[in-house]
């Protein structure tokens, strides 16, 4: 492998960490503090896509500015989604959400299906294709932005879950749901709001991922797994824990796909079920079960 | 009411018996299917129904029976069916029982999706390894044109399934599986070795699916990756026990035969929607029958007996699992 190979896949890997952060950190968030692996994650992040597709091209609205929308969508959804049907089994034992979440997947995607079809789509603007060089590196500008908007909401999310009273009550919910009651917060009320902010997440990134990758409605399944591999490597506890995760499962996705592109389900697996076995909390979290 | 309840099984059983006379033989594929199912189901119901562990991969071990079988029947030794199912189902106790070890030790929705990666990463390597399963392309097996020959050989795995249910049901390790599923930490301390009785759990729901991929091999005649490694299988299993009731002896059977009237109703009337239909039933069974229609036929036996149905069978579990 030479040298500017060997760059170019740094790049990549720098530029897809930044996506795949913004992919897994609703997921992050809601298991961290519901413990609900929420398996509608990857249904989520299409609606999004499909928000951004739609608002391009009716009324070409520029896809980076139909990003607040499709997250402001979708957080009402989640929140809706949350109050009506997820809280009503949510301690029931650990199967009863799992299911729960996946028959809402199946639900939307083919909803989706049914009304878009299962033709790929790709939102293309003016600026699609064009990018700039250093060296022998290329680096479009569609990735670059992309990952700059990510960057952007995991530090937000950090700042609300640090600093406001509302994201204070979110974690201390996370830690105790008990204790969190006692001192006079609403736990129904925060569950919402916390599932709407991983939903609204989720429509981030599927809006910025509707101008990286062609996609249709079946593209959120790939993306709910590698949130879910991202947590694991990353572990569960804060915003750096996802930044972590998702860089080193960027730096694998590469590499491997570029080197053994038939068996990289095989590899990504393989070391997360030897990584959940060695270490279960993840390289940088605490426990989280 | 014990009498009724044995003429009803014997007349259900005597029609499946004398089934095939009265069907196509296209109709008794189908069948077979059903029955398949049923068995993957019963399997799955020993470690997600008893042990209560959300094995996400069971289809992993479906694919291992189906290319066991199909590979052994086409090698130069040409074994025959049964021999080679066995030994589909032997080796399929014993990628489990490796694999289980492990993976056992985790919990909720960690072993959830180690499963899931195992089945993944199985279905992948079956694809990429080319000189044994011919990779994509997949392999063929024999034909045999005797369709009722697979469906007597799923019935009579079904009845076996059936009494292995309710035996071990009643028996030591039925009970340890049990008290894993109510509780792990108090179930050691009763002296139960937790990780021998949830690694036999496992390995016998993987002989089972190990099972009903080798007969559905041998029906199908040909064996694929992307056919017998495909994650629906799994689901339907999970959706049948659900649908029945998880951790019932007769739960996983009824959910496996009401889950096929509701597919093949929906497919005919709704077909573009199917998957939206299904989507649906999972999540009124969660939500509102989490207990499955078994719980439904015991509300109707206690009425029966004179007692109460319960005007709170459908809220009981919003009521106990809610949050407020």
């Amino acid at each position: 492998m030479s040298g500017a190979e060997l760059a170019q896949i740094a790049v990549n890997a720098v530029l897809l960490s930044g996506i795949l952060a913004l992919v897994a950190l609703g997921f992050s968030l809601v298991w961290g503090i519901m413990n609900i692996v929420n398996l509608t994650h990857g249904a989520f992040i299409v609606m999004g896509a499909y928000l951004t597709y739609g608002m391009h091209e009716l009324w070409h609205v520029d896809p980076f500015l139909s990003v607040p929308v499709s997250m402001a969508v979708l957080f009402c959804f989640g929140f809706a989604i949350q109050r009506v049907l997820i809280n009503q089994v949510i301690r029931a034992p650990l199967l009863a959400t799992f299911l729960l979440t996946f028959g809402l997947e199946i639900l939307i995607v083919n909803l989706l299906n049914f009304f878009f079809k299962a033709d790929t789509r790709s939102v293309m603007t003016l600026y699609s294709g064009s990018g700039f060089t250093v060296g022998s590196v290329r680096v479009p500008y569609i990735r670059l932005g992309a990952l700059g908007v990510s960057i952007l909401l995991v530090l937000m999310l950090g700042a609300f879950l640090t600093k406001s009273r509302l994201g204070r009550a979110i974690r201390g919910t996370g830690m105790d749901i008990d204790a969190a009651r006692l001192t006079g917060v609403k736990a129904p009320a925060i569950y919402a709001l916390t599932f709407g902010i991983g939903a609204a997440l989720a429509g981030a990134a599927g809006s910025l991922l509707s101008m990286v990758v062609p996609f249709d409605p079946n593209l959120g399944g790939g993306y709910t797994e590698r949130a879910f591999v991202i947590c694991v490597i990353g572990g569960l506890g804060n915003v750096v824990n996802v930044l972590i995760g998702a860089a080193v499962y960027a730096v694998v996705e590469v590499f491997v796909g570029s080197r053994v592109p038939a068996l990289s389900g095989a590899v990504t697996f393989g070391m997360l079920v030897l990584l959940l076995i060695a270490r279960p909390q993840g390289i940088a979290g605490k426990s989280a079960s | 009411m014990r009498a009724f309840r044995i003429a009803f099984l014997l007349a259900v059983f005597a029609t499946l018996l004398v089934l095939p006379r009265f069907v196509s033989s296209y109709k008794l594929l189908t069948y077979t299917t059903v029955l398949c199912l049923a068995i993957m189901a019963q399997g799955w119901n020993f470690i997600g129904g008893y042990t209560g562990y959300a094995a996400f991969g069971n289809v992993a071990y479906f694919g291992i029976g189906a290319y066991t079988t199909g590979l052994l029947m086409i090698s130069k030794w040409h074994i025959s069916f049964f021999p080679a199912l066995a030994a589909g189902a032997l080796l399929s106790a014993c990628v489990a029982t490796l694999l289980g070890v492990p993976i056992l030790r985790l919990k909720g929705h960690y072993f959830a999706i180690a499963t899931l990666g195992v089945a993944e990463a199985f279905r992948e390597i079956a694809g990429a390894w080319d000189r044994v399963t011919e990779g994509a392309t997949g392999i063929d097996l024999p034909l045999r044109s005797d369709s009722a020959f697979y469906y007597y050989t799923a019935l009579g795995f079904v009845v076996f399934g059936v009494a292995l249910t309710a035996l071990l049901a009643k028996s030591k390790l039925g009970y340890g599986w049990v008290a894993i599923r109510e509780d792990q930490d108090a179930a050691k301390m009763l002296g139960i070795n937790t990780t021998m009785f949830k690694v036999a759990a496992y390995a016998l729901s993987a002989v089972f699916a190990s099972i009903a991929g080798s007969i559905i091999a041998y029906q199908n005649i040909h064996v694929a990756p992307n056919d017998f490694f495909k994650i629906e299988y799994t689901l339907q299993m999970i959706i049948a026990c659900v649908i029945g009731g998880t951790g019932s002896v007769w739960g996983p059977l009824l959910g496996a035969a009401v889950y096929q009237l509701l597919s093949t109703f929906v497919w005919s009337h709704f077909i573009e929607l199917h998957p939206t239909v299904l989507g649906g039933i999972i999540v009124f069974f969660v939500v509102f029958l989490p207990r499955g229609l078994m719980e439904l036929l015991r509300r109707f036996a206690a009425v029966l007996k004179g007692g109460r149905f319960g005007s709170d069978v459908f809220l009981a579990n919003i009521r106990a699992s809610r949050l407020d």
